[in-house]
């Protein structure tokens, strides 16, 4: 069966034909990123510390991206679904970003003590609470498992991505069965650096602060996060003419009933864990949610209710919708923006407290950082067969059907 | 046996493993399903049967008296003004889940092995939520005004606090209950005309008849039948989530640290599927070997069922260590006392004996062969069945027994009226679960007979029949020819 | 196209008191296997009768296509059920705790509509359901114990292992021999006629 289907599809239906608009992406994308840099350069000069939380936002935002995209495919290896291996691809491409976000990571690293009040040198001996998470809190172990995170994610990264890109070659059918052995407790730990990883970058922004379903709601966003962005990559190779006969509507559905589940997700994490906390109304843990619901933070929280989940979950109900590229990508790109807006809510409430104050610096930060991503992740995708050729399941995927 | 049917176990990279085992055509499915219903009783049957109904016996005595004297009876006290009451509440509602799961979230999946257990599995959610639904029944103390919780227009313009969790709970698992009960009916009205159509007396056909509401197997019924069970299935995926986490937030609302944890909802849907799962897997074990189901029920549906153990299991012990370090991280000393508390107080033996069943043992499903043992199976759902009832009852008791000043400390020793209720609950369960084999197809025969090869119009027998039990022939959709072999 | 639907599901009771004068009900013919049925469904549709039907013990992949029917309407009769399910929870809750019998509880401002939600939702997932059960037996007609296809005796394998076709007598195109012969050619195990 393998061995007549792969046929099926030749290398030169996979790949990026030479001419096309899409080789012109890594180049155009360096070019922004440069610009965005320069931009960051020149206004951050003034405002350092604006620059350090736009900069901190963007990264979380395309670290999200490929963290989701690494928990997406090793699901796939490890419940061996058969449908997505034709998109398994991009979540790869995506992933395999993950040492480029090490490389950007590193611009935050000057801005520590701007962005974390703890990092801050006698913080720890004016306050008692962060005397006692001192233990954590401190500035050596946070750069210590800042490198664990990324030596970890970069490993289990490009283990799979390896392993993939080296069986379109080998076509050998007991790399799959290796990489999915291994899928669960690469999960594992996944799942626990990104927790930690959520809770050192994000919650000790605010330092008093604590929520066990933190690390949770990092990965529902992320997760959403990625599943928009493999639904407007998918239509828009589509339409660019790549592998236009190989994803189907099938396959689109699929992806939108992914997007239609995991926003409810989101959703039902981000309500559990604001519910709970309005609930108990204990003064330690209201104040993370007192900070963005005054002012015009209160507009961005209404706007996440309605634009991440209210609307999203309408919109994708229908059939017709998650089958059609055009709808699909529609309600893929909404959401990867307020994906952008979930994180921005996060992060920014502690640089602005007095209310949304956007900024020039949030878009050279993104566009820099953006830049970086898209550059690298296209430059990736030139070099590379789009679909997984000589997956022994590839044929199943192909001809797969949908309810 | 065993050997040929560890053999056939999956090839990882394969995508299509056989479902269903020894090549049956149609009539050979419906004849193994109706023989249990149709033929005589097994003795083994009396053998579950009449204990249980013993046990349901203790329990009507165990309630009476409860009703009779009141809440006393039992060894709750204050501050532990909660123990073996929700705990077999919070426990039965989770095993619930496992019914649900299997119905709904793995249809929607598109998991095809779920057909040989989901009818079960629906029957033991309902009686699992009949079960669960006594206990918060039962505890009230005044049973009398139990309808005050039901917003029901009086002359003392009273109505029920909808700001509650304990309410928002009566709502949940009554629709949970409801729309369970629906689904299972629903799947049940084809094989009731099944039954319907094969009785031999006339009481039989009446009543299968009966409820069978006609059903004559028309495609255009089927159409519409076909989208009602997935928008039910649908439907019951979201109230599988939104069910234990109401439960979870009996708990989570309060300020009692142990109870205050913003996890607890994911935490408990997650340790509901564990145990339900579980729970499943017992029974199931049951059915195969008592009514000779090893083809329908096969190694491989256990190994799946053990998979999704291992993984739920897994985000149990990811809540445990999530909650553990919050509780230092957030410097609050209640929290951190109340969990030092847990590992080495008063409880530390119920502590332990949780960590040791539900994330110490379940480590043994990383290996295939554990997996695929049906004692090893049998013996872990029953260890981690051990283990989740003390998962609840830990959260319980040790946070109330231990709260804020040391003066309203306290300690919890249950009474045999506990114990007898609890071990009623279980002579209801196993009651009605034996009622149900005996007189309804255990199986979902209807949708068995979807996933065998020969269900599908455009699929061609070729010369590999008799090696068809081997390796991957495809059952379900697509247009293409099955494989000459798999891997064995 | 789910006003098509919901139209015939208007129209049939009355269709169906408008039984066939004649001593016949239909044809009914019996097919081996799935995909035995599944050609002769194509063949039945192609020639143009609507008052017919197909018989499977289970549901049969792509059959719905075959004989060329809608989509279901069930979606949409679940979504409106569940969407007033909601609002009715969401406004049980509202007029009690603001208007009928407002309480302070715990600090919370008398319309805390983030403690209405569990509830809210739950209602409106019980209507749903409902909606989709109810709706399911209207659309189908049942319960209809009593249907001329009873009669016959090879029918009782419906629910066992074996297919049907039926055609009924007051469709336009039914004739007793020609329509007949047309199913036999099909491949049909047996052919029968059916008395009203």
């Amino acid at each position: 069966m393998s061995e007549r289907d792969q046929v099926a599809l030749r290398p030169e239906q996979a790949t990026i034909p030479p001419g096309h608009s899409w080789n012109r992406v890594p180049v155009i994308s360096a070019v922004c990123a440069l610009l965005g840099a320069l931009a960051c350069a020149m206004l951050g000069a003034s405002n350092p510390k604006q620059f350090f939380f736009s900069w901190l936002v963007s990264f979380l935002f395309f670290l999200s991206l490929s963290l989701g995209a690494l928990f997406f495919v090793l699901i796939q290896y490890a419940s061996q679904g058969g449908w997505g291996i034709v998109l398994r691809r991009i979540g790869e491409t995506t992933f395999a970003m993950v040492p480029v976000m090490a490389a950007l990571f590193l611009p935050l690293l000057l801005g520590l003590h701007d962005l974390y009040s703890w990092t801050v040198p006698g913080a720890a001996e004016r306050d008692a609470l962060l005397r006692w998470k001192s233990p954590y809190l401190n500035v050596p172990f946070f750069l210590i498992r800042a490198a664990v995170y990324f030596v970890i994610w970069s490993f289990i990264a490009l283990l799979y991505y390896r392993g993939s890109r080296g069986q379109d070659v080998s076509g050998d059918a007991r790399v799959s069965a290796r990489l999915r052995r291994i899928a669960g407790p690469s999960i594992i730990v996944l799942a626990l650096t990104q927790t930690f990883a959520s809770v050192d970058w994000i919650m000790s922004l605010t330092p008093h602060w604590y929520s066990t379903m933190f690390g949770v709601y990092f990965f529902a966003g992320s997760f959403v996060g990625f599943i928009a962005l493999l639904s407007v990559v998918a239509v828009a190779m589509r339409s660019a003419g790549l592998l236009d006969t190989v994803i189907t509507p099938e396959h689109l559905h699929d992806v939108g009933k992914f997007l239609f589940a995991f926003t409810a997700f989101w959703a039902y994490i981000a309500f559990s864990q604001f519910f709970l906390m309005w609930y108990a109304n204990l003064p330690e843990e209201t104040i993370f949610f007192k900070a963005r619901i005054e002012g015009s933070w209160k507009a961005v929280s209404l706007i996440l209710m309605a634009g991440h989940f209210g609307a999203p979950f309408l919109y994708l109900m229908g059939r017709a919708v998650k089958r059609r590229g055009s709808t699909l990508a529609l309600g893929g790109a909404w959401l990867l923006a307020m994906h952008y807006v979930d994180l921005y809510w996060q992060v920014m409430p502690t640089l602005h407290p007095e209310g949304v104050r956007p900024s020039a610096l949030d878009v050279a930060a993104f566009v820099a950082v953006g830049g970086c991503f898209v550059a690298a992740a296209s430059w990736l995708m030139r070099r590379q067969a789009l679909v997984p050729l000589r997956d022994p399941r590839l044929a199943e995927s192909l001809a797969f059907e949908n309810m | 046996m065993a050997q040929t049917e560890a053999e056939l176990l999956d090839n990882p990279v394969a995508g299509h493993p056989t479902l269903i085992l020894r090549s049956p055509d149609f009539h050979a499915i419906t004849e193994v399903v109706a023989g249990p219903v149709e033929g005589p009783t097994p003795i083994g049957w009396w053998l579950l049967f009449l204990p249980s109904l013993a046990l349901l016996g203790l329990l009507g005595v165990a309630v009476s008296w409860l009703f009779w004297e009141g809440i006393g009876v039992w060894g709750l006290n204050v501050p532990v003004g909660w123990a073996w009451d929700i705990t077999n509440f919070v426990f039965w509602v989770g095993i619930g889940h496992a019914g649900t799961l299997i119905s709904a979230i793995l249809f929607l999946f598109r998991q095809t092995w779920r057909t040989s257990i989901n009818r079960a599995a629906e029957a033991m959610t309902i009686f699992a939520v009949m079960c669960a639904l006594t206990f918060p029944g039962i505890h009230v103390g005044r049973v009398w005004v139990a309808y005050w919780m039901f917003p029901l227009p009086n002359q003392m313009s009273m109505w029920p606090n909808f700001r509650s969790p304990l309410l928002w709970d009566v709502f949940a698992v009554s629709v949970y209950g409801t729309v369970s009960a629906l689904f299972w009916y629903v799947g049940l009205i084809p094989d009731l005309a099944m039954m319907r159509d094969r009785a031999k007396t006339r009481t039989r056909r009446l009543v299968y008849g009966i409820f069978a509401l006609g059903w004559r197997g028309s495609v255009r019924q089927w159409h519409h039948y076909e989208s009602a069970y997935l928008v039910l299935a649908a439907l019951a995926t979201p109230l599988v989530l939104s069910v234990h986490s109401v439960v979870s937030m009996d708990f989570a609302t309060s300020v009692l640290p142990g109870w205050h944890a913003t996890i607890f909802p994911p935490y408990f849907v997650a340790g509901a599927i564990f145990s339900g799962f579980a729970m499943v897997l017992t029974l199931m074990v049951i059915c195969r070997v008592a009514f000779h189901l090893e083809h329908i029920i096969t190694l491989r549906h256990f190994d799946y069922m053990a998979k999704i153990m291992l993984v739920t299991g897994t985000m149990v012990g990811f809540a445990y260590a999530t909650e553990f370090f919050t509780a230092w991280y957030s410097g609050n000393p209640y929290e951190i006392f109340t969990f030092l508390n847990r590992a080495g107080g008063p409880y530390a033996w119920a502590y332990w004996t949780m960590i040791s069943c539900n994330v110490i043992s379940p480590q043994i499903f990383w290996f295939k062969k554990a997996r695929t043992s049906i004692p090893i199976l049998f013996l872990m759902s029953i260890v981690i069945n051990i283990g989740m009832w003390f998962e609840r009852f830990v959260i319980i008791v040790t946070s109330l027994h231990r709260d804020f000043l040391p003066s309203a400390w306290g300690y919890f020793t249950p009474t045999i009226w506990d114990v007898s209720c609890l071990l009623g609950s279980f002579g209801l369960f196993f009651t009605m679960f034996c009622l149900f084999v005996r007189f309804l197809p255990m199986v979902a025969t209807a949708e068995v007979k979807t996933v065998l090869p020969q269900a599908d119009p455009h699929w061609q027998p070729g010369p590999e029949r008799a090696i068809r039990d081997r390796g991957a022939t495809p059952p379900s959709r697509g247009t293409h020819t099955p494989a000459p072999e798999g891997a064995a | 196209m789910p006003l098509d639907s919901l139209r015939s599901l208007v129209a049939g009771p009355l269709l169906l008191n408008q039984l066939p004068k004649g001593p016949h009900y239909g044809i009914l013919a019996e097919f081996a296997t799935p995909a035995d049925l599944y050609h002769a469904c194509q063949r039945v549709r192609d020639a143009g009768f609507t008052r017919w039907d197909a018989h499977t013990p289970f549901p049969v992949h792509g059959l719905e296509g075959a004989m060329g029917l809608r989509r279901s309407p069930l979606p949409w009769i679940v979504l409106v059920m569940g969407l007033t399910g909601a609002a009715l929870g969401f406004l049980l809750q509202w007029w009690v705790h603001v208007k009928a019998y407002p309480l302070v509880i715990s600090g919370k401002p008398f319309n805390s509509w983030p403690a209405f939600i569990p509830i809210t939702f739950e209602v409106g997932v019980l209507f749903a359901a409902l909606g989709a059960v109810l709706g399911m037996l209207g659309l189908n007609r049942l319960p209809m114990h009593h249907h001329p296809l009873f009669r016959s005796r090879v029918f009782e394998r419906v629910t066992d292992d074996a297919f049907f076709i039926s055609i009924e007598s007051w469709d336009p195109r039914f004739d007793s021999s020609a329509t007949r012969k047309l199913l036999e050619s099909l491949g049909a195990r047996s052919v029968e006629l059916l008395e009203s």
